[in-house]
């Protein structure tokens, strides 16, 4: 008994951050309730006062020996601290890049941030198939509703179809689950007796249990097939709220999928060729990602395309099955992050100047919102993955991984995906470069009012830097990264 | 003095961060300030040539560390900021600084934005020089890339009518070509260790170690050894098309070249200068420095391709002249028809014929600056490119007559003028191979002379209609004046350097030869060491 608590009180002290946020939680509704002037302003720091604490704390405690807590149910290591970071630091830049909310609703907006956050810090550090499921609930549930806070028709109807497309997603991977539950008889995922007891096991319920999972983890990072709800989601959600949950989410997803791949390819003994079956997932998603990218006129929309795409890279660190792909992968998720929210938070910038955009309007624009433009066009050349920018390197990293993992398997899927993937960086270029092409080559019709944004220009300044220094010299951040050894 | 290279390649960028702090009502700044870089460049660049030694070796290099990082199972990557000069870059770069000075004088009357396109020019300069002086492989890559944004908006901005579609095709045939390179970069870099790190496998992007072939990890994808196939070639093999169609694209060669006669008649007038001049090199200058020296099994194996792409281009690009009907349209198709000569320089792999590409590269620089520039002073004066819409220009102006002779006879070839020695140099590789190394069939070289003659055919003809016959203009223009001092300031330079080319080409082959001899005998060695 006396063990047992001890345990528990050990546990809790590793889990501070998430403990933090919890009561960072509360308070904003108790704040909510009270305080009635000036309400946005003081959630705003206080968010940004946890996020920034709980990052502080979790550097305080690296690189920490992995330890395993609540009885098998979390493992908190350096993987999992790593992107509790990339989370917290999007939270960050979620919340600067969000004004005041419709009819008061602050409280509730921030309140969300907080679940999703949390949810994410849990299920980075997730071992154990029920750990997993209730704080991706968390991050799911919460995410409806944040995609509904544009309190309008459209917005409802984006919130709901996400909420449909979510919840059987969500029953997919519960019953691939419990059929995993099943034949290995443990949800302790990390467990030698998972390993164990799959590793006997030559039933084709495996793969068919292997899948469903698979399919709730990547519903959650927008892989193709489960991508359908993206665009119309993206499109209809209040923009500094896309930018988040265009990062946070599927990061998450990220982090538990290279936990849950590498326990079901069962060190390389599955019977199922699981590097192929994701290398084919990444395959499609950056096709079809950049493919159906091309027709959009909505900036939204197109952006929820490239993000598929963009899941695809991340993929493909997974698809390497070694601790180099993994690591390129952590560079890249950091990477990705700073990108995507550069290009948000100027078309956040955008369309607080002039309203909701189609990608034809951003004609002339150039000119009179030069800093958003340019941002714009960093932001988007470090997504198609140019020099001089972080993507490049990322990109160069990750791919570099691929066709060592080539060299090792010859595994003929994993030479096309580095061809298919590479050539597509020209495909992407075509519609990355089509807000730019409008913003600065389209003559401007009328003289624009000039509304500058301070916060927003610092913050385009900082995350533009952020890259170019990345591409410069990724060796500290990637020093940082190598010293994340991968257990599962 | 130990750093002129980076001055040299980042004094434009410095200028470029300045001039974005300097507000854009300072209209006139800019152009001073970037003339001003030229100026600064040409002094450093007569400091480094002081310090030059004519041998074939790498010189004036400076290294610095740049990514590092263990790769756990694989090793360390290592790139470096590794930048020098060899008989290859030198003269590139010399042409690189000359043209782009003669660019900022060209760029004297944009009005538009003045400010964006000079920052767009500075980092244009920058990027070309810098990938001209790189010797790691995947800081050429990055210096080559950072090119194309610059140039799209260049275009994009300041270009003619339909200058969207072209500058958006650039731009995508540009990084098509560019990511076939990046495929054989990545596979390459995995291939290569550094020799002078024996504690641990070092993968290196260092061109040098690269070229070598026996630091090539034995049992990686690219060893000779390695017996896999894909398809009917080996991944070596492989990796020489790639490499081969990725430069291709940029030289340009058919029938990868439809992207430049739009980008070249849309450009305004200094970036055609630009693209012609340099940017096109780089398509021979990859060749040389990476495809040839790193493949050299595949090189041997596909020269015949690269001499029949190089004299499809000749005779192709000629006909195409020789049917324009746009004065800049004529003149890019040109461009394809000597560069096609480039190409059959260095698939003969003779020390002629790889000199005699180098030249050709020099000399090509200088006169299709001064094509284009002959083109814009017509265009600046009417808005109209079109051939047929004139007559009896000579008798109204009468020096821009003499220049457009001195730019036509130099582009064909006329003895006496720098185009002739390159391509006589060319012709003697060509013929000879047959006989000594057997790569390229002697019909090509035959083909490739008529090209001389359509040369010959589409300038005299054009000069026939344009400039002689009764004096008449189609379109609505004010006055048609005679060059003023700003084009003669453009013009002179360049026409007498195609004069000093052409008859004394010795100063020249004196950087150019050591490297040629070099380059053939290091090719057949590693050759031989790879298939032995």
């Amino acid at each position: 008994m006396n063990d047992q608590l001890q345990h528990i009180f050990q546990s809790v002290s590793l889990l501070i951050p998430e403990v933090i946020i919890t009561i960072s939680l509360l308070i904003t509704i108790l704040l909510g309730l009270t305080v009635k002037a000036n309400k946005h302003v003081i959630l705003k720091l206080l968010a940004l006062i946890t996020y920034g604490t709980s990052i502080f704390i979790i550097i305080q405690h690296l690189p920490g020996e992995p330890t395993v807590i609540f009885g098998g149910m979390m493992r908190i290591d350096a993987f999992s601290s790593y992107f509790k970071i990339l989370f917290l630091v999007g939270g960050i830049l979620g919340v600067w890049i969000s004004g005041p909310q419709k009819d008061n609703s602050s409280p509730e907006y921030f309140l969300l941030f907080h679940a999703v956050i949390l949810g994410g810090c849990l299920l980075a550090s997730s071992m154990n198939f029920i750990m997993v499921v209730l704080s991706l609930e968390l991050i799911s549930l919460s995410s409806y509703l944040l995609a509904g806070f544009g309190f309008d028709k459209k917005s409802a109807e984006g919130s709901l179809k996400y909420f449909l497309f979510g919840t059987v997603a969500t029953a997919c991977m519960i019953y691939g689950l419990s059929l995993l539950y099943g034949f290995a008889g443990t949800l302790d995922f990390s467990s030698d007796l998972f390993v164990k007891n799959l590793i006997a096991l030559s039933s084709p319920l495996l793969l068919i249990g292997g899948l469903l999972t698979l399919a709730g983890f990547l519903f959650k990072i927008t892989a193709v097939p489960f991508h359908l709800w993206a665009p119309d989601v993206y499109e209809s959600a209040p923009t500094p709220v896309v930018a988040f949950i265009s990062v946070v989410p599927k990061l998450a997803g990220i982090a538990v999928l290279t936990r849950f791949t590498m326990a079901i390819n069962l060190f390389g003994q599955s019977g199922y060729h699981w590097q192929v079956i994701l290398a084919a997932i990444a395959m499609i998603s950056i096709l079809i990602g950049n493919l159906s990218a091309i027709s959009q006129t909505n900036p939204k929309r197109m952006l929820a395309y490239s993000s598929v795409a963009q899941s695809g890279f991340l993929l493909i660190g997974i698809v390497t099955f070694s601790l180099d792909g993994i690591h390129f992968m952590l560079f890249y998720s950091a990477v990705f992050l700073v990108m995507n929210f550069l290009v948000f938070n100027a078309l956040n910038q955008f369309e607080e100047a002039r309203g909701q955009l189609d990608i034809p309007s951003f004609a002339g624009l150039g000119a009179g919102l030069l800093v958003p433009s340019l941002a714009m066009l960093v932001g988007f050349v470090s997504l198609t993955g140019l020099p001089p920018t972080a993507g490049f390197t990322a990109k160069l990293f990750i791919f570099g991984s691929l066709w060592g993992a080539w060299q090792q398997s010859g595994e003929l899927i994993l030479l096309s995906l580095f061809v298919i993937g590479l050539l597509n960086t020209v495909v992407s270029l075509f519609f990355y470069l089509k807000i730019p092409y409008y913003l600065f080559m389209k003559e401007k019709k009328e003289i624009d009012s000039i509304k500058i944004d301070a916060p927003g220009n610092l913050l385009s300044l900082i995350l533009v830097i952020v890259l170019f220094y990345l591409f410069i010299s990724p060796n500290g951040l990637m020093g940082w990264i190598n010293k994340i050894i991968f257990v599962l | 003095m130990q750093h002129l290279l980076s001055y040299l390649i980042f004094t434009p960028l410095f200028a470029a961060v300045v001039a974005l702090l300097i507000p854009a009502r300072q209209k006139k700044t800019f152009r001073v300030l970037t003339l001003l870089v030229s100026l600064i460049q040409i002094v450093i660049m007569t400091v480094i040539a002081g310090q030059y030694e004519h041998h074939a070796g790498v010189q004036i290099a400076e290294r610095l560390p740049w990514i590092t990082m263990e790769l756990g199972q694989w090793g360390a990557l290592q790139a470096e900021y590794f930048v020098a000069l060899d008989g290859l870059s030198f003269p590139m770069v010399a042409l690189s600084v000359g043209i782009m000075t003669i660019a900022v004088v060209s760029s004297w009357t944009i009005e538009k934005s003045q400010k964006g396109y000079f920052i767009l020019l500075l980092i244009l300069n920058g990027a070309i020089i810098g990938s001209f002086c790189a010797f790691d492989f995947l800081l050429f890559y990055v210096f080559f890339e950072f090119m194309l944004l610059p140039m799209y908006f260049l275009i994009g901005i300041w270009g003619g009518p339909r200058r969207e579609y072209a500058s958006i095709k650039f731009f995508l045939y540009t990084l098509l070509g560019s990511i076939l390179i990046l495929i054989v970069i990545i596979g390459l870099y995995l291939s290569v260790q550094d020799p002078t790190n024996s504690e641990e496998l070092v993968h290196t992007f260092n061109v040098l170690h690269m070229q070598n072939p026996e630091n090539i990890i034995p049992g990686s994808i690219f060893s000779a050894d390695s017996t896999d196939l894909l398809g009917p070639y080996s991944f070596r093999l492989w990796a020489f098309l790639l490499l081969f169609i990725g430069f291709a694209i940029k030289l340009p060669a058919v029938p990868v070249h439809t992207w430049l006669p739009d980008a070249h008649v849309e450009a305004p007038t200094p970036i055609s200068v630009v693209l012609a001049a340099l940017l096109l090199k780089f398509g021979g200058y990859g060749l040389l420095r990476f495809a040839y020296p790193i493949f050299p099994d595949g090189a041997i194996y596909f020269s015949w391709l690269v001499g029949f792409v190089g004299v499809v281009s000749i005779i192709y690009g000629a006909l195409n002249a020789l049917s324009s009907k746009d004065l800049k349209r004529l003149i890019a198709y040109s461009s394809v028809s000597h560069m096609g000569f480039v190409l059959l320089g260095i698939a003969s792999a003779t020390v002629e014929g790889i000199a005699g590409a180098m030249y050709q590269m020099f000399s090509h620089g200088i006169i299709s600056a001064m094509l284009f520039l002959v083109a814009g002073v017509l265009y600046d004066r009417t808005y109209d490119r079109l051939i047929a819409n004139y007559s009896g220009l000579a008798s109204k102006m009468k020096v821009y007559t003499g220049f457009v002779l001195i730019a036509f006879f130099a582009s064909l070839g006329l003895p006496g003028f720098a185009g002739f020695i390159g391509e006589v140099m060319i012709f003697f590789g060509a013929f000879l191979s047959q006989q000594t190394n057997g790569l390229i069939p002697i019909w090509m070289a035959i083909t490739a002379t008529f090209g001389l003659l359509l040369g010959a055919g589409y300038y005299l003809w054009t000069i026939q209609r344009m400039f002689y016959g009764p004096f008449s203009v189609k379109v609505p223009v004010a006055e048609l004046n005679d060059l003023d001092s700003r084009e003669y300031v453009m013009l002179l330079p360049l026409a007498l350097a195609t004069l000093f080319f052409g008859i004394l080409p010795q100063p020249l082959l004196n950087y150019i030869n050591p490297f040629a001899q070099e380059f053939v005998e290091t090719l057949f060695r590693s050759a031989s060491f790879i298939n032995p």
